[in-house]
C-alpha cells in the first residue's frame, strides 16, 4: 500500500480514469485523489452517447456513478479543467488556468479526440462533433426528424452511431475511407463483405476513393441541406449534417515537455508505467508494449479501457502486474445479417 | 535598464515620449534582453522581433521589412522558409500562455505588404580598399557578402553553380520557397557592388580556380561553401559496407535527388517512395515525389514525430498531401528482386533511447525485429557532410574533420576564414545567416585591426503599455494554404499563401512584446499592492532579494513570507506578459515603460 497521504492526480475522466480513481480509493483509502476532467459533467459513459436518439437526453442517464460518489469516496473531482503541463521533474501539473498542482503519482488517461486526416481539417468548422454529451444533444436537436447525415470515415464508435440513427428513423450515407471499421483489422476482402453488410442495415455506402475523394466541403445554398460534399469527380452529396469518425488521435500534447517518451500515444511497459517512474498511463492515450509483435500497441474498446485503468491503479500502490487483454477483436455478421463488434459491447 | 539611467530619464519628467533615448552597454542591461526576449536570443541572426512586430500593429510595414534586414538579410525568404526557433522559445508559447506568435509568418507578411515602391536604406561606410572573395553564395555567403560590403569592402562571391543562392535554390522546393522571391531578395543583398562570379569552380581540377591564389589576390578569403555531400546509409549484413545509392538505381540521396531537379533535370520516381530521415530535406523529397505522381509516399524515421527537427505546420502540409510517417524504425537493408531493382527497405524496429548530445533523442533497434517495408524507390536524407576537396593547401581539421577555427574565425592559414554549414555541419538557413553576419564582422575587424561595430542596449521611454489585455485571447492565425488538388500537381505553386492584412493585425497583437521592461521604481511606490491586486498572473511580487547572476541578468527572486522581510516590489519579468494592468492601476505613477533593443552602433 502506499504511504498514507500520496497524492494521486488523474488527468481524464472517462472510463479509464473514473476505474481507477475507484481501485485507487479501495486499495489507498488514506491517499488524495484528484480527477482532472476537461467535461463539465462528473463522469460519465461517452460510448453510451448514441443513446441520445432513443431518447435519453439527460445527462444524469449517463453518468458513471452519482455525483455524490465523489465526495463520499473522496475524490476531488476538477470539471472543465484544462492541463496545460507536466513538469515530471517537480511533480507538477500547471492548469489552464495557471494553477499548479503537485503530485506523487499521476495517471495520465486523457483519452483521444476524434481524428480528422489532414486534407479534411480546413472543413472542420463545417463538421458536426459528437464527442461530448452537449455534442450529442446539440446534433440530435438539430437534426430534423428523417434528416440526412453523412458520416465520414466510419470507424466503430461511428458506425455504433450510425446504426442507432438508422433504427431511429434517420438516413445515414457512409462516405467509406481507409478509417473504416477502424480499429478491426480487416483481412482481405472482408472490407467489402461488411460495407455490404452496411447497406443491408439501411445505410448508404459510398467509397470516397471510387470518387475522387472528397474536394470540398461546404454550407448548402439557401433552401438545401446545410451542408454539402464535393468529390474530385464532381459527384456532390448533400445532407443536414457531416461527421467525421475516423479513429482517435491520442490526447498528448499536454504531456509534450515532460519528457516521458511519446510516439502516437504514451509510451508504456507492461505495467503500464511510462518512461517516468511517477507516470502512469492508461486507456485510448498508451500505447503498451507487445513483447510479441516487438511493437508498441494501442488496445481500444471499453472492456480494455476500463482494465487498464485498474490495473494501472494497482501498480501505482506498489503492484507490478502486467498487461494482458482477452478483448475479441474481430468483426462479424450476425446470425440475423446485421454486423456486430465486440467494441459495441458496453457493459 | 540601470538604476542611474533610469533615474536620468524619470529626473527629467513630462512626457515620457519627450525622455531621450539612451544606450547602455551595461552588462546588466545586454543580460536583460537576452534573458527576457527569448525569441531574438534564440534566433541565431539575433532579428529583433518585438520590434518589427510591432511595426506591423503600427501599419508601418517598411519600416517592419527593414528592422528584419538589419539581422537578415533575406526576409522573405526566411519569412517562408525559417526553422522558427523564435517560436519554439516564445514566451506566448509557454505552458499556459497558449500558441506561440507565428513569428516566422508575421516576418513574411512585413514583406509581402510593404508598399511595391519600398525603398531599402542602408547607412555605407567608406570604401576600404581591402578586398575579399567569399566561395559559396548560399545564405551565410551572402549575407556576410551584404554586411562587408556596407562594411566599405570590395567583395567577390565565386558560386559553382548557374545561379546563387545555394541550398535555398537548389535544396529547397520551389512551393515552399517561390524563386522570384529568392532572385529579388539575392538582388538585394548583392546590390552594393559585389561582383558575383557564377559558374566558377574553386579547387584542384584543370578549369577550376585555385585557393591559393585567391588568397594572393584578396586581403581576405572566406570559405561558405556548405555542406555538399550526403551521407551515406549504414545498413547491415549483405549491405553493409555498401553504398545503396551506388548499386541501385532505384535508391538515391535526398539532397543528389533535390539538386538534380533544381538544375532542371527531370526526374521520375516510383509508385511507392520511402523516403529515410528526418529533417527538411526528407519532408521536401517526400512532397516533390508525391508531386512527382507517386501514390504512396512514406517517411520512415528512427524516433518519433515529436522528436524530428521540423516544424509541426511542415509535416501537417506533408500529410495533407497524402505523406505518412511511420516512426520507430531504422533501414538495415534493401530488396531487391532478380533485375536489381528495388522491391523493398528491410527496417528493425527501435525503441526510444537516452538523449544524444545536440538534444536529439536516440533510438535503440530492437534485436529480432526486422520487417520489410514494400517500395519502389528510396530517396535517403539522413544528412549532408562537408567535403574539403576544394583546398589545395593544408589547413587544420579537427577530429571530427570539421575545419579548425581560431576565436576570430579565420582558420589555421592567415587570411583564410570558414562560416556557415561548412564549418558546423548541416544546420538552417536562419544559422547560416547569423554565421555569415558574425563573420562579416570578425573579418572587418581583422582587416582594419579593430572592432568597428559594437552591440548595445537602446533603451526608449515608452508613455504607456502598448497592449490591451484583450490581445492574450486572440488565437493564433492560420496560415491559409493553396487547395490540395491544385498544388499536388505543380511543383511551382506555392502552399503557403500568405496572412491577410486582418489576419496580420491579430496576429501581429498577440506578441507579448517582450522588450518592453516595466519597471517599480521603489523609492516612490507606497506599497498599496494596487498593481499585485490587478496583476493577471504572479507576475508582481515582494521580495526579500534578487539574485544577480555573473552576465548580469537577474537570476531567482527570494520572496519575502513575511511583511517584515519585504525590501521591494518587484515586476518577475519571467511572469510578466506585458498587459499594462500594473501601470495603469498604479496611482502614484511609479511603474515605468522603456523599450530595450540590441542595436550596433560604432564601436
Amino acid at each position: 500500500m502506499a504511504a498514507v497521504g500520496k497524492h494521486h492526480v488523474i488527468i481524464g475522466g472517462g472510463i479509464s480514469g473514473s476505474q481507477a480513481a475507484d481501485t485507487l480509493r479501495t486499495l489507498d483509502p488514506d491517499s488524495r485523489i484528484t480527477l482532472i476532467t476537461l467535461s463539465r459533467l462528473p463522469v460519465y459513459n461517452r460510448y453510451d452517447l448514441p443513446q441520445v436518439f432513443r431518447g435519453r437526453q439527460d445527462w444524469r442517464d449517463f453518468l458513471v456513478q452519482p455525483p455524490e460518489y465523489y465526495r463520499r469516496s473522496r475524490i476531488s473531482l476538477r470539471r472543465a479543467t484544462r492541463v496545460a503541463n507536466v513538469d515530471a521533474t517537480r511533480r507538477i501539473i500547471t492548469l489552464a488556468h495557471n494553477e499548479e498542482l503537485r503530485y506523487d503519482t499521476l495517471l495520465v488517461a486523457s483519452g483521444g479526440r476524434g481524428y480528422l486526416p489532414e486534407e479534411l481539417a480546413e472543413f472542420l468548422p463545417l463538421l458536426d462533433s459528437f464527442t461530448s454529451f452537449e455534442d450529442a444533444v446539440t446534433v440530435r436537436r438539430r437534426l430534423p426528424e428523417g434528416g440526412h447525415v453523412i458520416m465520414i470515415g466510419g470507424d466503430m464508435i461511428g458506425l455504433d452511431l450510425a446504426r442507432t440513427m438508422v433504427e431511429t428513423g434517420h438516413r445515414v450515407t457512409l462516405v467509406a475511407g481507409p478509417q473504416t471499421f477502424w480499429p478491426h483489422r480487416l483481412e482481405a476482402g472482408e472490407r467489402k463483405q461488411f460495407l455490404a453488410v452496411l447497406a443491408k442495415m439501411g445505410m448508404q455506402v459510398v467509397e470516397s476513393e471510387a470518387h475522387g475523394n472528397i474536394e470540398t466541403i461546404e454550407p448548402g445554398a439557401k433552401g438545401m441541406p446545410a451542408r454539402r460534399i464535393v468529390f474530385g469527380d464532381n459527384t456532390d452529396l448533400r445532407a443536414d449534417s457531416i461527421m467525421a469518425f475516423c479513429g482517435l488521435v491520442p490526447s498528448v500534447e499536454f504531456m509534450l515537455g515532460s519528457g516521458v517518451d511519446i510516439e502516437r500515444g504514451l509510451l508504456v511497459s507492461r505495467s503500464l508505467r511510462t518512461t517516468n517512474e511517477a507516470i502512469y498511463a492508461a486507456g485510448d492515450v498508451c500505447q503498451i508494449w507487445d513483447q510479441d509483435e516487438k511493437r508498441y500497441r494501442f488496445y481500444y474498446g471499453w472492456k480494455n479501457v476500463r482494465a487498464m485503468g485498474e490495473l494501472a491503479a494497482r501498480n501505482i500502490v506498489g503492484g507490478d502486474e502486467p498487461w494482458s487483454s482477452n478483448q475479441d477483436e474481430s468483426l462479424r455478421v450476425q446470425e440475423n445479417g446485421s454486423l456486430y463488434s465486440p467494441f459495441w459491447e458496453y457493459a | 535598464m540601470s538604476a542611474n539611467l533610469e533615474r536620468d530619464l524619470l529626473q527629467q519628467g513630462g512626457d515620457p515620449q519627450a525622455q531621450p533615448i539612451g544606450y547602455s552597454a551595461d552588462p546588466r542591461d545586454l543580460g536583460w534582453v537576452r534573458q527576457n526576449v527569448p525569441c531574438q536570443t534564440a534566433c541565431p541572426a539575433g532579428t529583433n522581433i518585438p520590434q518589427y512586430i510591432r511595426m506591423i500593429v503600427e501599419s508601418r510595414y517598411g519600416r517592419s521589412y527593414e528592422i528584419n534586414r538589419e539581422a537578415n538579410v533575406l526576409p522573405a525568404v526566411l519569412g517562408r522558409i525559417c526553422s522558427r526557433p523564435c517560436e519554439t522559445a516564445c514566451r506566448h508559447g509557454w505552458p499556459g500562455n497558449g500558441e506561440p506568435v507565428a513569428i516566422c509568418h508575421l516576418k513574411r507578411a512585413a514583406s509581402d505588404l510593404k508598399d511595391a515602391g519600398h525603398r531599402i536604406t542602408e547607412s555605407l561606410y567608406s570604401p576600404t580598399g581591402k578586398r575579399v572573395a567569399i566561395i559559396g553564395a548560399g545564405p551565410a555567403g551572402v549575407a556576410a557578402a551584404h554586411d562587408l560590403s556596407i562594411l566599405g569592402h570590395d567583395v567577390a562571391i565565386l558560386e559553382r553553380e548557374t545561379y546563387p543562392g545555394g541550398m535555398l535554390r537548389y535544396g529547397i522546393p520551389e512551393f515552399r520557397l517561390p524563386r522570384d522571391t529568392l532572385e529579388i531578395e539575392l538582388h538585394n543583398a548583392l546590390r552594393l557592388g559585389v561582383e558575383l562570379k557564377t559558374g566558377v569552380s574553386v579547387g584542384n581540377g584543370a578549369n577550376e580556380v585555385r585557393l591559393s591564389r585567391l588568397l594572393e589576390d584578396y586581403d581576405a578569403v572566406l570559405l561558405a561553401t556548405g555542406c555538399m555531400a550526403a551521407q551515406s546509409l549504414p545498413m547491415k549484413g549483405e549491405w553493409e559496407n555498401v553504398e545503396p545509392t551506388q548499386t541501385c538505381s532505384d535508391v538515391e540521396s535526398g539532397l543528389d535527388f533535390l539538386l538534380a531537379l533544381h538544375r532542371g533535370e527531370a526526374k521520375r520516381v516510383g509508385r511507392r517512395v520511402a523516403v529515410v530521415g528526418a529533417g527538411f530535406t526528407a519532408l521536401d523529397c517526400a512532397r516533390v515525389a508525391v508531386r512527382l505522381g507517386a501514390e504512396e509516399v512514406t517517411i520512415h524515421i528512427r524516433t518519433t514525430e515529436e522528436y524530428i527537427p521540423v516544424s509541426h505546420e511542415e509535416i501537417f502540409e506533408a500529410k495533407r498531401e497524402g505523406v505518412r510517417i511511420k516512426g520507430l524504425r531504422t533501414p538495415v537493408g534493401l530488396r531487391v528482386d532478380e533485375r536489381g531493382r528495388l522491391t523493398g527497405v528491410e527496417f528493425a524496429q527501435n525503441r526510444l533511447g537516452g538523449w544524444r548530445s545536440g538534444g536529439r533523442r536516440q533510438a535503440i533497434p530492437i534485436e529480432g525485429s526486422e520487417f520489410v517495408d514494400p517500395c519502389d524507390t528510396l530517396i535517403v536524407a539522413i544528412g549532408q557532410k562537408t567535403i574539403h576537396d576544394l583546398l589545395d593547401l593544408k589547413v587544420e581539421l579537427d577530429r571530427t574533420d570539421s575545419v579548425r577555427l581560431t576565436d576570430d574565425g579565420m582558420t589555421s592559414v592567415r587570411g583564410l576564414f570558414a562560416a556557415g554549414d561548412y564549418v558546423t555541419g548541416p544546420t538552417t538557413a536562419i544559422e547560416a545567416v547569423g554565421q555569415g553576419r558574425a563573420i562579416a564582422r570578425r573579418i572587418d575587424a581583422w582587416l582594419m585591426g579593430k572592432e568597428r561595430r559594437k552591440t548595445v542596449v537602446r533603451i526608449t521611454p515608452v508613455a504607456g503599455p502598448l497592449r490591451e489585455r484583450a490581445y492574450d485571447f486572440i488565437p493564433r492565425q492560420a496560415m491559409p494554404t493553396a487547395p490540395l488538388h491544385d498544388r499536388c500537381k505543380s511543383l511551382a505553386l506555392e502552399v503557403e499563401q500568405g496572412l491577410a492584412g486582418d489576419a496580420v493585425l491579430e496576429e501581429a497583437k498577440r506578441c507579448y512584446l517582450c522588450n518592453l521592461r516595466y519597471e517599480i521604481d521603489i523609492d516612490r511606490c507606497i506599497y498599496c499592492r494596487a498593481c499585485i491586486d490587478v496583476a493577471p498572473r504572479n507576475c508582481i511580487k515582494l521580495v526579500k532579494g534578487v539574485e544577480t547572476k555573473t552576465d548580469g541578468s537577474y537570476g531567482t527572486l527570494e520572496e519575502a513570507k513575511d511583511w517584515n522581510e519585504v525590501c521591494a516590489i518587484w515586476i518577475d519579468n519571467n511572469e510578466c506578459i506585458r498587459c499594462g494592468a500594473c501601470f495603469r492601476a498604479c496611482p502614484v505613477q511609479c511603474i515605468s515603460i522603456t523599450r530595450n533593443e540590441l542595436t550596433e552602433v560604432e564601436a
